[in-house]
């Protein structure tokens, strides 16, 4: 397989730097890691997750922060990564869907999501899970059916999984 | 194994890929060296291209090359040079699905200086970043020759081309027009959609000497393949696409587009892997759409209720670029009993990006509008719309004039209408109300032909335990992964956790387009045959001389919960490997579907039940309720299978109420984005209750199933534009309804 030949994320993607101008170093911690960055000031936090880091599990579905698959946790509160720079998050704590599982143990969450076929092409499925662990923690978000849905609708799923959406949604609450 | 896989719920075998972020999906994949194409898409709709200036972005940091007409490679075509490998020429794809190298826009990019629509490549920047690539994509200037653009369907008097093989006629549908006391004369519209799938487009190029490899967001490997080489003038077998995990496609990503052409092009040119990824802006123009499109029904019935005659003509948009029919009509000769019927279909060129298969293409905007000339029959008889449909029952395939394989609309009828509570319905309009709001209740059906095509695959019973079934298909999220684990684990007696598939490579065992609902019924028995070949191979190791079954003979082995036994003595697949020395035991098959289609007709039937609520009040209207029971055949993963039909029809809302694709007067979409383009969202999202039966259909497949990827969506925009006029007595005819046609006098 050709993956294992070429892919190879460490030392993948370096921009030329003879015509780069303008880097930014930055300081954050990712998923509990810390990392440096050096990027210029135009790099959105998305694609530095994505094409610097190698963080592919957070999706660019519009790159305009109206449909929800890039959302990550920025010192815990959800936010469309591609509608913030990666330089304006000096000593932040960024948390992706790489970070949800622990130790091999996946997030509840992510159980419910398994048990109740909460996706179908699993793209905005990153972007729902980190809208709905934010939200569970949130407390001024109503527990019912109608509130969950208005709260999660930043996050679209074109395949139209949102009613077991809903339910892995309520499940993770009772168990969480 | 005491109970079957087959059928029964099962999670998704690739669920925590997904659900880790670890799956990889075309974009995902970051090559050592890889650089970054961008677009540059024409800004007009229509013209010529007679200039670029480049100096800026030749200047801006980063950039490696930019690609134009002006050194693109030049076009041989392949009808006149049959001889393969010309270097630096490109060559047409003959563009046939029997061929299997079908491609969305038959041009190729940069092929004449005509822009044809908005969004057109007229250029590519190579950078060494994605930022790079984009700011300087941004510095191209173009000048153009502009000509007066026909902005669409609805905005032209053009009547089309007629598409000969799509007309049908049976009977006299207008000498029995003419002679019956009920009928009507009506034209529905559907407006233009997107797919907008969450993926974009993404492609990622690159060469090792002449063999190229791609990572595509694709539905179909093998033909993206097939494709690129016809292109390339190379062998098949020098070309590699990969679609491990697709963001799924609803068919823009069925044939591939020229983003993918340029950027294999700008691999060879730059010698790097290079990665495209479409913005959300470009996938709306260059990446296929449901053409918008237009159909006139006369309808008539007697005044019991028996349809006398249909017309059907419809006319729908194709590109400049390339003649895309859509088959509109297609389902209606066969869906009703009418002794008279003709359809016809005709293609209007307009500067738009060519059209593509969208989620049950043709048959889901046709339906649309049968199913509401069926509601507006009944209203004109002052009968039930459910009792008007079961008075037309086609108690067989009234086109093919054969029996059905399986028809259960009846009880799709009787099951959905039951749970809805459609006796308690109140006929008069308006009648049913909550509060401030109007109740209305509508229904329409639901069909989508069965389709099956050929398949191979391959099946390893492996001496560490695992049986890996291998495919060239892909799933796109329809769960494809999971039904061919259930397959061979249903076979082999092994527990689908130790079953590994591959799919999603054109270099494994040919497979199918993932589309038009008939991956399953194409896909299961190849992966059956492969499967029972292993086994018999395995046998066949088992007994030879010197094995731990030597003497016996093949059929008198049996092969239960993985595991040979002659009776006496009963091994593992993997302690029988592992005494042999052996690694693993290989089987393949090919399936093809036989002559089954000669004695029946397989096609899949449903009812939908909606309501919804109109508050005149603030003017909103929301779906509130859907009750379906849809005949699948079997749903081999009812858990998946039921997610599909509950998808498809929130697709259906979308179509009946949000989703339009609008093109300024000259030709330039103003809504090309996810916040501008509607599509349904969770607060959208109303009580849905989906129940399949499991009818089993044999005489398709050893396995009983149909597919069920389309025809959730197909009749379900018709069931709430009826349930509006329950409510409002308005009757749209012209898809998505809009809140002005609802407040309008």
């Amino acid at each position: 397989m050709m993956d294992d030949s070429v892919h190879s994320p460490d030392d993948a993607l370096q921009p030329d730097a003879s015509r780069s101008s303008n880097t930014v170093t930055v300081s954050l911690t990712i998923n509990g890691e810390p990392v440096t960055l050096e990027v210029e000031p135009n790099v959105v936090l998305l694609d530095a997750l994505r094409e610097r880091l190698d963080l592919t599990g957070t999706k660019k579905g519009c790159d305009h922060g109206q449909c929800g698959a890039c959302t990550v946790l920025i010192d815990g509160h959800s936010a469309n990564s591609c509608l913030t720079l990666a330089v304006m998050h000096e000593g932040c704590e960024i948390t992706t869907v790489e970070g949800l599982a622990r130790d091999g143990q996946l997030h509840p969450v992510q159980e419910a999501f398994l048990e109740h076929d909460a996706y179908q092409c699993g793209y905005c499925t990153a972007g729902q899970m980190m809208s709905t662990v934010s939200m569970l923690n949130d407390k001024r978000i109503g527990s019912d059916d109608a509130s969950v849905k208005e709260a999660m609708s930043g996050n679209i799923c074109r395949c139209g999984a949102y009613k077991n959406i809903l339910s892995a949604v309520q499940s993770a609450r009772a168990k969480a | 194994m005491t109970e079957s896989i087959i059928g029964h719920r099962t999670t998704r075998i690739d669920g925590e890929l997904k659900l880790t972020g670890k799956a990889d999906y075309a974009a995902d994949h970051n090559l050592l060296g890889q650089v970054y194409g961008y677009p540059v898409p024409s800004t007009i709709a229509r013209g010529r291209l007679v200039g670029l200036d480049l100096e800026a972005a030749r200047q801006s940091p980063g950039v490696i090359e930019i690609i134009h007409r002006g050194n693109f490679p030049a076009l041989q075509h392949s009808d006149n040079n049959p001889a393969c490998g010309s270097e630096g020429r490109l060559f047409h794809s003959p563009n046939t699905m029997a061929e299997q190298n079908k491609v969305g826009e038959a041009r190729l990019p940069f092929e004449d200086d005509g822009i044809h629509y908005e969004g057109q490549y007229i250029a590519m920047v190579i950078a060494d970043t994605f930022e790079h690539a984009r700011a300087a994509a941004r510095l191209v200037t173009a000048r153009y020759e502009e000509e007066k653009a026909v902005p669409g369907l609805f905005q032209t008097d053009d009547e089309g081309e007629e598409a000969g093989d799509e007309a049908v006629s049976r009977g006299d549908p207008e000498g029995a027009f003419e002679s019956a006391p009920v009928k009507f004369d009506h034209t529905y519209t559907i407006a233009m959609e997107t797919h907008v799938a969450m993926e974009m487009h993404a492609s990622i190029a690159y060469w090792d000497g002449d063999r190229l490899t791609v990572y595509e967001s694709t539905q179909g490997v093998v033909f993206q393949r097939n494709a690129m080489a016809q292109i390339f003038g190379i062998p098949p077998e020098k070309v590699t696409v990969i679609a491990h995990y697709i963001g799924s496609g609803f068919g823009s990503k069925l044939f591939m587009w020229p983003h993918a052409v340029i950027t294999a092009v700008a691999a060879k040119m730059v010698g790097r892997p290079v990665k495209t990824v479409l913005s959300r802006q470009q996938n709306f123009c260059s990446a296929g759409n449901r053409p918008a499109s237009r159909q006139r029904i006369r309808m008539a019935a007697d005044r019991d209720g028996r349809l006398k005659s249909i017309r059907h003509d419809s006319q729908n948009e194709t590109s400049f670029v390339d003649a895309y029919t859509e088959s509109v009509g297609s389902g209606t000769p066969r869906v009703y009993a009418c002794d008279n019927v003709s359809v016809s279909q005709r293609r209007v060129e307009v500067n738009h990006g060519t059209p593509t298969s969208m989620r049950a293409p043709g048959e889901v905007s046709g339906s649309v509008a049968l199913e509401i000339a069926m509601d507006e029959m009944a209203i004109e008889l002052g009968m039930d719309p459910l009792e008007l449909r079961r008075r037309n029952f086609a108690e067989r395939d009234p086109s093919a004039d054969l029996p059905w394989s399986g028809n259960h609309l009846r009880e799709c009828w009787d099951d959905a209408s039951r749970r809805f509570g459609w006796e308690k319905r109140n006929p008069e309009i308006g009648s049913m109300r909550d509060g401030h709001e109007i109740i209305g209740w509508g229904m329409a059906d639901a069909t989508w032909e069965a389709m099956r095509s050929h398949c191979k695959a391959r099946v390893e019973l492996r001496a560490d335990g695992k049986v890996q079934v291998a495919c060239g298909t892909q799933d796109i999220g329809t769960g494809t992964y999971t039904i061919v684990a259930q397959t061979a684990s249903e076979l082999t007696g092994v527990p689908i956790e130790r079953i590994e598939v591959k799919l999603g490579d054109s270099t494994l065992p040919a497979g199918p387009l993932s589309g038009g609902s008939m991956a399953t019924a194409t896909v299961l028995p190849a992966v059956a045959g492969a499967t029972r070949d292993a086994i018999e191979q395995l046998k066949q190791l088992a007994i030879a001389d010197g094995a731990p079954f030597e003497g016996k003979k093949a059929d008198a082995l049996t092969f239960e919960s993985g595991a040979l036994s002659d009776g006496n003595r009963t091994l593992s697949f993997a302690e029988l490997l592992d005494k042999l020395q052996r690694g693993m035991a290989e089987g393949e098959a090919s399936a093809a579907p036989g002559d089954e289609q000669d004695k029946f007709s397989f096609r899949s039937f449903g009812a939908h039940f909606v309501e919804i609520r109109w508050d005149p009040g603030i003017s909103r209207l929301r779906v509130s309720r859907v009750v379906s029971t849809i005949d699948i055949g079997r749903a081999i993963n009812p858990l998946t299978a039921r997610n599909q039909v509950e998808g498809a029809i929130v697709m259906g809302m979308g179509m009946g109420m949000f989703e339009e694709t609008e093109y300024d007067p000259a030709g330039n979409i103003y809504n090309n984005n996810y916040a501008d383009y509607i599509v349904p969202v969770h607060a959208d999202i109303p009580d849905i209750e989906v129940e399949l039966l499991d009818n089993p259909d044999f005489n398709f497949n050893e396995f009983g199933a149909r597919g069920v990827g389309e025809i959730g969506i197909t009749g379900m925009a018709a069931a709430i534009s009826n349930a509006v006029y329950h409510a409002t007595g308005k009757r749209i005819r012209d898809m998505p309804i809009k809140i002005a046609d609802l407040i309008a006098s």
